[in-house]
């Protein structure tokens, strides 16, 4: 047996980290694009919806809070390993090519997207400094309002289609979803490589499936504020 | 098959040892025939240099056959140049055309300091097979070799991965300077083998340590070093490094 | 002195148990004060090095690449050779031995090659304990296949690559006593010299390649593993950096080298291209298994595309000349025959080839079962022709690729330096005029895993007092020795204008020419002539450039160059005084009526061991007869 923390400094031991914190993203990311799903629909029906979905969240209480916490953990680990993986991996090789390495294609999943993880890493993390900031500490400061259930709750739904009502808003959010994508279409593979949870029979089905599935989740983001922005103009 | 020569402009990696910078030098490299190998094509401008009283371009190569695993250059960024599966030794000027200009750099990482010019030190890839790259057994009688089966769909698999030949072109053409696809290879052999079942897990560990401690860097599974390895060892072999770790971390050794 | 080949009493299958039986023991404590130099990482050497260092002895071990796993044994493809009899074919221990000795032409020891046979089998169960994949069935058991110059299939292999993945099984091994502190592994180091103290070799002056620096290395004894001169020939399919010097050092230092004119050329091999060509690729003898050998049997079609010529008009000749071995006849049998084709003017290609055509096989077999069977073959065949063999016959020619002669040692692999043992292809011991496929490998592997390191024990068992130290005045006369030849060649080439290269070259040319695949005393005279002229320009008109204190490879060339322009000297010498054919050995002036090797047992049945006297002098020969009382000397027949 090897001590857990010697294990987990390794170089496997430390992707072993960033994979299972980034499945725990992923999963997350997944369940928040379902709760926002609703936004696709007309206001009248989205609005009850997602503020409906938002207090049945917020009445689990601390176990909401713990679940965050949990949430918070996975994306500050998740960063944090990311850096110290990258910091490692650019110090291994000091002096790079004339044109750095230049891939051979055949079974190489070497792309701008995967060799750049970092940058869509960091855009991601700055990303969602802003939208937390927008979405999620705004509530706070929001007047309560009365739910269509009745029950007590804010109407996030306001803010959200007050948000993407803005054209810088719609532009960032398209953008960053794009860069999701990106990350996703190289980190879904490369989790369950990571993990060894991979045959070579299933390896390209793995890899094509990863970039679908990818590509779903950042479509299904990216059209949200577009869609929103589109039918607040009245077009 | 007909006889084409080419002119050719070279732009090469000087360095006179370890602890000197480095720069570009250009030569031109006039009629060279398509049917020599790269390394011949070196042979003959290090002629030309040597009568011109310069010093030749060091290079490594010496079985010339794509077995030794001793001939290491990054051909425009692409370890062991752009064929698929070729050792550069067995890469032949015919994938030139005549006018290119060929930046010949050797193999980067910091594991493996330049010696001079083209030649580096890959001692560091000893180092991890040093640390359990084997199977613990000495010299003397022992059972007879169809004592203990081993089927053939396994031994295969066995085989592919132990066809590294130690060149280190996984590692250059990682972006990471890993050397996952190396240590993965050996690790694979050896598990997949009953003989090495075991001290299975004491090897992955053991290597993996020393592979860090060596100052490669992790991998980011971007598939490049299967792109570049002459011997085409599969990345599957990474994943059942992976899992052999996993199963190391959890088992009594 | 009279060479003692200290053959042990007994019939010929005791022999080896006897010698244990009697031989000293070396007790752990004092092992543990001994210390052995492994020169050479090849087969032999780090089989030696991993199997003395288990034994508790502080190994040294040295090679010229920059690993230990490159040394030339990695490019073995074709197979090593054991009497397990796993197929049931009728295989014994005393078929390989009469096989190999019959093979060799009968010009090897009986006691060593039966030695070879009977630890053959040891050594397969030892390389599958280490994890070494051969070839498997699917009910997992190995599986053999057949080889030139034998009639059952004893041949073990692991895909083409069967040197690679013994000499990894080695390496590991060796690298395992590196981890464990009982070996040193020290690689880009080339031996220049041996340290001879009272008459015992005590150690080793090396260079080290990266930063020239000269170091001197001590020891109670000597293991010198560093493969065979094939290289002398410039063009050959050894690999760059094999060379001769270390054998050569030491032959200068006393030890006596046997048989220099046995060579073997393979007939196998990818024709040259062009002069710019560097080496020749084997393309393994096991292709023969499959492979049909012809040329046209008309001189007008040798320039016709092969599948335009019709079955009638081809010439199978080694299986119309050869009816019971067919296209496996033993290597030199090829060879000569497919030079004699093409002498006639019926070679194909640029004239210098003949056809290894698989269309037969394929139609039977399939292709893929071809393709399992010699798959990265024809995968580095047309790597390097451009031509893919699935669809038009190869093309093959003789070349050099082993070299049956070496220095001289008796049966304990003692050379005659006291403390001087000698193993793998640097030695001459086992294979006589002519080595079978598939029994360098064993005979590398049986040296260093199972002879080694019982007689290096025997002999060090003497030695336990003895005080090894770098201070003695014999390791500075050798280490100004070393330097000076080195700063020679420097201040020399600061003068001349011919290249190490050309010399080289132009060398390799003449032996081929002269020392080759067929010689007379004509051809061995001049080749003698001509290299004096080669050697005076080499010393008067060399042109080098770079320095000594790093790594400079023209003049590590250098030196190996000088040593084989005087190999090659020694090896017409020898040819010259050996009036018969035998194996690889091949002179016009005496061959059978229908172009078969004569041998001439009266006179000739012995082993030639040269002595060198002094520089520029003629060295002189000693002969060790080489007694058969179990085998019955006949001429080898294979039709
Ligand atoms: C292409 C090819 C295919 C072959 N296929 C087969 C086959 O199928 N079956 C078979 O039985 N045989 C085969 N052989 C023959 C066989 O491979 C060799 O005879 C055998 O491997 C020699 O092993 P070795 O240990 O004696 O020497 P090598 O493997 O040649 O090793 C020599 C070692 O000595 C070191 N060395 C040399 N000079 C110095 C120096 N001056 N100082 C320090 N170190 C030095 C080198 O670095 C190297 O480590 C083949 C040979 C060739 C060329
Ligand atoms: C168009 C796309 C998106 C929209 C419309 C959207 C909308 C929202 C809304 C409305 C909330 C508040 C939910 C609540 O508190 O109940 C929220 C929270 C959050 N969003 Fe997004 N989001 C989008 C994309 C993303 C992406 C791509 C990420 C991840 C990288 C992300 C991460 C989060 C996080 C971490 C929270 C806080 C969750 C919590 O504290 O419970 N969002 N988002
Ligand atoms: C929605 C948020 C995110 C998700 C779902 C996510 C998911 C993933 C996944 C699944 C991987 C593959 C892990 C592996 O190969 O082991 C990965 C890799 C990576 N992530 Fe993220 N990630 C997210 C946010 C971030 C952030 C904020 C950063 C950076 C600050 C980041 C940086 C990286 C980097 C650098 C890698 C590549 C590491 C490597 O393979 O060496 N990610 N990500
Ligand atoms: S895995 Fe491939 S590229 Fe890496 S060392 Fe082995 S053979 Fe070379
Ligand atoms: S290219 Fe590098 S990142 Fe991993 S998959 Fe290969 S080692
Ligand atoms: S020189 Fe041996 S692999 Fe290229």
């Amino acid at each position: 047996m090897i001590p857990l923390k010697k294990a987990l400094e390794s170089s496997i031991g430390k992707k072993f980290v960033m994979s299972i914190s980034g499945i725990a993203l992923v999963g997350f990311i997944i369940v928040h694009l379902l709760g926002n799903l609703p936004l696709y629909l007309k206001a009248e029906q989205a609005g009850p919806m997602l503020n409906e979905y938002s207090a049945f969240l917020a009445s689990f209480g601390w176990l909401l809070t713990a679940a965050e916490i949990g949430l918070a953990a996975a994306f500050i680990i998740h960063m944090v390993y990311a850096i110290r993986t990258t910091l490692i991996n650019k110090k291994a090789r000091k002096n790079s090519y004339d044109k750095g390495v230049v891939s051979k294609g055949g079974p190489s999943h070497l792309t701008l997207l995967s060799r750049n993880m970092i940058f869509s890493g960091v855009v991601i993390g700055v990303f969602l400094i802003v939208h937390l900031w927008q979405f999620r500490f705004s509530k706070g400061s929001m007047e309560p309002i009365k739910l269509a259930s009745g029950a007590d709750g804010l109407d996030l739904y306001a803010v959200v289609a007050q948000t993407f009502s803005q054209p810088v808003n719609v532009i960032f959010y398209t953008i960053v979803m794009l860069i999701v994508g990106a990350h996703l279409s190289h980190g879904l593979w490369s989790a369950l490589q990571s993990l060894g949870a991979m045959k070579p029979a299933w390896s390209k089905a793995i890899y094509t499936v990863g970039i679908l599935i990818a590509v779903v989740l950042a479509a299904g983001f990216l059209f949200i504020p577009i869609v929103m922005f589109l039918t607040q103009s009245g077009v | 098959m007909s006889d084409q020569n080419m002119n050719l402009k070279l732009r090469v990696w000087r360095q006179a040892n370890c602890s000197s910078p480095g720069k570009f030098v250009e030569y031109d490299a006039p009629g060279i025939s398509e049917h020599m190998s790269f390394l011949e094509m070196l042979d003959v401008i290090n002629e030309m240099l040597i009568r011109r009283g310069e010093e030749p371009i060091e290079f490594d190569g010496d079985c010339r056959e794509g077995i030794c695993g001793q001939c290491s250059l990054t051909i425009n960024g692409q370890a062991h140049g752009s064929e698929r599966g070729t050792t550069v030794c067995q890469l032949h000027m015919r994938s030139f055309r005549d006018g290119d200009t060929i930046v010949i750099e050797p193999f980067r990482a910091n594991a493996f300091p330049v010696v001079k010019d083209l030649v580096v030190d890959r001692s560091a890839l000893d180092r991890i097979i040093a640390a359990g790259g084997y199977v613990s057994v000495n010299t003397g009688p022992k059972a007879d070799a169809n004592s203990l089966p081993f089927g053939k769909a396994v031994s295969d698999r066995a085989f592919d991965a132990a066809a590294c030949i130690g060149c280190g072109a996984c590692v250059a053409a990682c972006p990471n300077a890993s050397a996952s696809l190396f240590t993965g290879a050996k690790i694979t052999q050896l598990a997949l083998t009953p003989q090495g079942h075991e001290e299975r897990s004491r090897r992955v560990v053991r290597m993996v340590e020393q592979m860090d401690i060596e100052g490669f860097g992790n991998c980011s599974n971007l598939g490049e070093c299967e792109a570049a390895c002459p011997k085409e060892i599969s990345l599957d072999n990474i994943a059942v490094m992976k899992r052999e770790y996993m199963r190391a971390m959890f088992s009594k050794f | 002195m009279t060479l003692d080949s200290k053959i042990p009493e007994g019939p010929l299958h005791e022999k080896w148990d006897n010698y244990l039986h009697h031989a000293k023991l070396v007790s752990p404590a004092n092992k543990k004060k001994l210390s052995v130099i492994v020169v050479g990482t090849g087969l032999a050497g780090a089989s030696a090095a991993a199997s003395l260092g288990e034994l508790g002895y502080n190994v040294k071990a040295f090679c010229v690449q920059d690993s230990p796993r490159r040394a030339h044994s990695i490019a073995a493809q074709g197979g090593i050779n054991a009497a397990k009899n796993y197929p049931n074919d009728g295989d014994s221990v005393w078929n390989l031995f009469y096989d190999t000795i019959k093979g060799g032409d009968f010009r090897a020891r009986e006691a060593n090659v039966y030695r070879l046979a009977q630890v053959s089998n040891s050594i397969i169960d030892q390389c599958v304990a280490q994890g070494v994949p051969f070839a498997r069935d699917y009910g997992g058991e190995l599986v053999n296949r057949s080889f030139g110059g034998a009639q059952v299939s004893r041949t073990f292999y692991a895909r083409g690559q069967t040197g690679q993945q013994l000499l990894l099984g080695a390496y590991q091994a060796m690298l395992r006593q590196v981890d464990l502190g009982k070996v040193e592994m020290l690689p880009r180091r080339e031996m220049l010299d041996l340290v001879v103290i009272d008459g015992h070799a005590r150690g080793i002056i090396v260079r080290n390649l990266v930063d020239g620096t000269i170091e001197k290395h001590a020891a109670h004894a000597v293991v010198l593993a560093t493969g065979g001169y094939g290289r002398a020939y410039y063009l050959s399919t050894n690999a760059f950096n094999s060379n001769a010097t270390a054998a050569w050092r030491c032959y200068k230092r006393g030890a006596y080298f046997a048989n220099p004119c046995y060579v073997q050329i393979h007939p196998t091999c990818i024709p040259q291209s062009g002069d710019y060509q560097s080496k020749l690729t084997l393309m393994s003898e096991s292709l023969r298994n499959d492979g049909r050998v012809w040329v046209p049997k008309k001189k007008e079609d040798v320039k016709k595309p092969a599948n335009q010529i019709p079955p009638e008009d081809r010439d199978y000749y080694l299986e119309t000349r050869y009816p019971s071995f067919g296209n496996l006849v033993p290597r030199d049998v090829a060879s000569r025959n497919a030079k004699s084709v093409c002498d006639e003017g019926r070679g194909v290609g640029a004239g210098r080839a003949v056809y290894l055509d698989f269309s037969d096989a394929i139609a039977k077999q399939g292709r893929k079962a071809i393709e399992d069977k010699y798959g990265n073959l024809f995968h580095m065949y047309e790597k390097i022709t451009a031509e893919n063999p699935y669809e038009v016959p190869m093309r093959i020619y003789p070349a050099i690729h082993y070299t049956m002669g070496g220095l001289w040692v008796d049966y304990e692999l003692q050379s005659t330096i006291p403390g001087l043992f000698v193993a793998g292809e640097a030695n001459f011991s086992d294979h006589g005029a002519n080595r079978l496929g598939a029994s360098a490998l064993m005979q590398g592997l049986a040296d260093g895993y199972f002879v080694l390191p019982h007689t290096v024990g025997n002999y060090l068992a003497n030695h336990i007092a003895t005080t090894v130290s770098t201070k003695h005045a014999a390791f500075d006369e050798a280490e100004t020795q070393v330097r000076s030849q080195i700063n020679d060649l420097i201040e020399r080439g600061k003068k001349g204008d011919k290249t190490v290269d050309e010399y080289y070259r132009e060398l390799g040319m003449l032996l081929w020419d002269n020392v080759g695949m067929a010689r007379t005393r004509e051809s061995l005279e001049t080749a003698l002539a001509e290299i004096k002229k080669i050697k005076h320009g080499f010393e008067n008109n060399l042109k080098l450039v770079g320095s000594a204190d790093n790594l400079n490879k023209m003049l590590e060339l250098a030196g190996r160059v000088t040593d084989f322009i005087e190999l090659g000297e020694l090896m017409a010498r020898d040819a010259l005084h050996r009036e018969e054919s035998c194996g690889g050995h091949f002179r016009e002036e005496y061959q059978t009526p229908d172009g078969e090797a004569l041998r001439d047992d009266e006179n000739f049945a012995y082993v030639g061991a040269w002595e060198y006297t002094a520089p520029n002098q003629e060295p002189q020969l000693h002969k060790e007869p080489l007694v058969f009382e179990n085998v019955e000397l006949t001429q080898r027949s294979y039709k």
